[in-house]
């Protein structure tokens, strides 16, 4: 910046024209990665599902979203004994690794059995990003666990969606051990209604 | 109790003298590593005042004006230290101290001033002069309440900055944004530009998210978990009052924002996974829709004219910015740097929009020509810097970065130069929006 107040003699003077340096971000790709889904994954059907089979308690079973566990200062776990198994995504996507689609065939197995258990199905991100694009990619990942659902069987009117986005995260360490843990569709027993 | 904004009103400015000269703009560019201009501004000298508090208001409004200054990036502020002349002991106008005083120690430009405090009510007289020539630049003088000192002192800089640039400053403005204060919930915040006068607009105890400003000023647009099903509520800052937008059917509305001439919103509607962009009048009602698309389509900007807007759609397979011409509805791609371009906004030039691009594995701002072509690269990516903002003069914009660990909010030029933090709070401070200009 040079300030012609000295050869101008005056304090009027400075046009600020800005520049920047112009520099295009560098080419990224997309993570390849397929990543594992997080622990638990095959272990559900006797130990929950089991729990579940007859007689549906609605005190242990119904579960807490994760908007409820924030609001109660618990963090958004899904027990371990839950019928029903989170699904993991790699970052940016929605669609549905080997992996997720094993423990959505699970989780179809039990709600076909359970025929009146209703589920909210929550889509999450990881913190990268921005957080108006998170909440809609959330809302893809619920949607696409919506609809495997769905064509394995369980009536869609049973299960319903919502995004937290990167609002409500699992873990809240910046590492990707973390993230993946974050990236997830999570499968929440609401209070069954009537029967329509 | 009904949460509103105390309306401060600085009752009277008046010009103390008239000659006026104009700021010519000599061609000069504005460039990294130059020259600031350097400027001394005098702690205030005490007219009449019968308050115990006027030492700390004789300080705080020349270091109000310090802190503007110095975030503008245009000026070098000498230190108070190194000053030689006593304020109190000197004249506060033309010939009634020495400019050697302020030559010897490097000052080209100098502010003094003096004030009276009559109770609640302050009268604040300040002034310009150019110390190299010997003249008067500016002068005005500044009723108000005492408490409200602060803006006095950001509209004088606002002054100041029109004098050397044509147009002016954008420090009596306001920033909302997103905190969690370091605990859980995330609420929607609103401060001033220096962080004074923080206001809390939510307080519910759940998430908060994207507030935006109506082009008035006077109300905060913003989305919200707090019933169940998110949607959007406009907040009326001075009387409290909100309205809350009744989802259609099942529909999420994730964000939104008014349109400049402030009768419609322009908002990302999700209904089973898929959102996109609609139009809605003041109360949330869908006017029409304007995207098709069975994507992902949020993050919509207005441009300054109300005839286009920018948004963000993952229709080519990664995050891109894309332009839609309202009265065509033809849409064109505007970014094609990256694989994640997320978060614009449109500057109030109109010639430029910023945005959040992924470099790596870090996040940065860049500034991309409505026309297209290379982005401009404003941040490092040493850290992530997100969701930026434009001043209302489309010459500053403000972000947030976890460059300290935390997230907290910055402001910079519009070159990516004199990046400053603006929040220090014990939480993540973020989502920005930069207010218009206030009265």
């Amino acid at each position: 910046m040079k300030i012609h107040s000295k050869v101008a003699g005056s304090l009027m003077l400075m046009s600020l024209a800005l520049v920047g340096q112009a520099c295009a971000p560098s080419a990224t790709s997309k993570p390849t990665s397929s990543l594992p889904p997080p622990p638990a994954a095959d272990s559900s059907r006797s130990a929950g599902g089991g729990e579940g089979q007859r007689g549906l308690s609605k005190e242990s079973t119904t579960g807490k979203s994760s908007l409820d566990d924030l609001k109660s200062g618990k963090a958004p776990v899904t027990p371990a004994s839950s019928p029903l198994k989170d699904i993991f995504f790699d970052f940016d996507r929605y669609d549905l690794s080997a992996d997720a689609r094993a423990l959505l065939r699970a989780n179809a197995d039990w709600l076909k059995t359970n025929s009146a258990v209703r589920v909210e199905i929550e889509g999450h991100c990881d913190e990268r990003g921005t957080s108006e694009y998170n909440l809609a990619l959330g809302a893809k990942r619920a949607q696409a666990a919506r609809e495997y659902l769905a064509t394995l069987g369980v009536a869609s009117e049973r299960l319903s969606t919502t995004s937290f986005g990167e609002e409500i995260p699992l873990c809240k360490e910046a590492n990707e051990s973390c993230w993946k843990q974050n990236r997830r569709a999570r499968f929440v027993i609401t209070p069954s209604r009537p029967a329509s | 109790m009904m949460r509103k904004l105390i309306f401060l009103l600085v009752f009277g400015v008046s010009v103390l003298h008239a000659h006026f000269a104009y700021a010519a703009v000599t061609g000069e560019i504005v460039g990294q590593g130059g020259q600031k201009f350097p400027i001394a501004v005098s702690p205030l000298k005490i007219l009449s005042a019968v308050s115990s508090d006027v030492a700390r208001l004789s300080t705080g409004i020349a270091d109000a004006m310090v802190h503007d200054l110095e975030l503008s990036g245009w000026f070098k502020v000498l230190d108070r230290s190194a000053y030689i002349e006593d304020a109190q002991k000197t004249g506060i106008t033309l010939g009634a101290f020495d400019f050697k005083d302020w030559s010897t120690i490097g000052a080209e430009g100098l502010v003094k001033g003096g004030f009276s405090v009559q109770g609640e009510d302050i009268t604040v007289e300040l002034r310009l002069f150019d110390v190299y020539q010997n003249k008067e630049r500016i002068g005005k003088r500044y009723t108000g309440r005492v408490r409200d000192f602060r803006r006095i002192a950001h509209k004088f800089v606002d002054e100041i900055i029109n004098q050397f640039t044509g147009i002016p400053g954008v420090f009596n403005t306001r920033i909302a944004y997103v905190s969690n204060s370091g605990g859980r919930f995330k609420e929607i915040h609103v401060s001033h530009l220096d962080g004074s006068e923080k206001f809390q607009v939510t307080d519910n105890h759940t998430i908060n998210l994207s507030p935006t400003w109506s082009p008035d000023g006077r109300s905060i647009l913003y989305s919200s978990f707090k019933e169940r099903g998110q949607t959007l509520y406009l907040f009326e800052l001075f009387s409290g009052k909100e309205i809350k937008f009744t989802p259609r059917g099942a529909a999420k509305y994730l964000s939104g924002k008014l349109s400049p001439d402030g009768q419609t919103v322009v908002a990302t509607l999700e209904t089973a996974g898929n959102s996109n962009l609609y139009l809605l009048d003041r109360s949330g009602n869908v006017i029409r829709r304007l995207t098709e698309d069975t994507g992902i389509e949020v993050s919509p900007s207005w441009s300054p004219d109300g005839k286009q807007i920018v948004f963000v759609s993952d229709r080519s397979g990664s995050p891109q910015l894309y332009i839609l011409d309202l009265s065509g509805g033809k849409t064109r791609r505007l970014s094609y740097s990256g694989n994640y371009n997320t978060s614009p906004e449109w500057s109030p030039k109109g010639d430029r929009i910023v945005y959040t691009g992924r470099v790596g594995s870090r996040f940065a701002i860049f500034s991309i020509s409505v026309e297209g072509g290379e982005p401009r690269k404003l941040t490092t990516e040493s850290a992530d810097s997100e969701d930026p903002t434009w001043s209302p003069d489309g010459r500053f914009i403000a972000f947030s970065s976890n460059r300290a660990g935390k997230y907290h909010l910055y402001v910079m030029q519009a070159s990516g130069e004199n990046q400053r933090r603006l929040t220090g709070s014990g939480g993540d401070d973020t989502k920005p929006s930069w207010s218009p200009r206030l009265d």
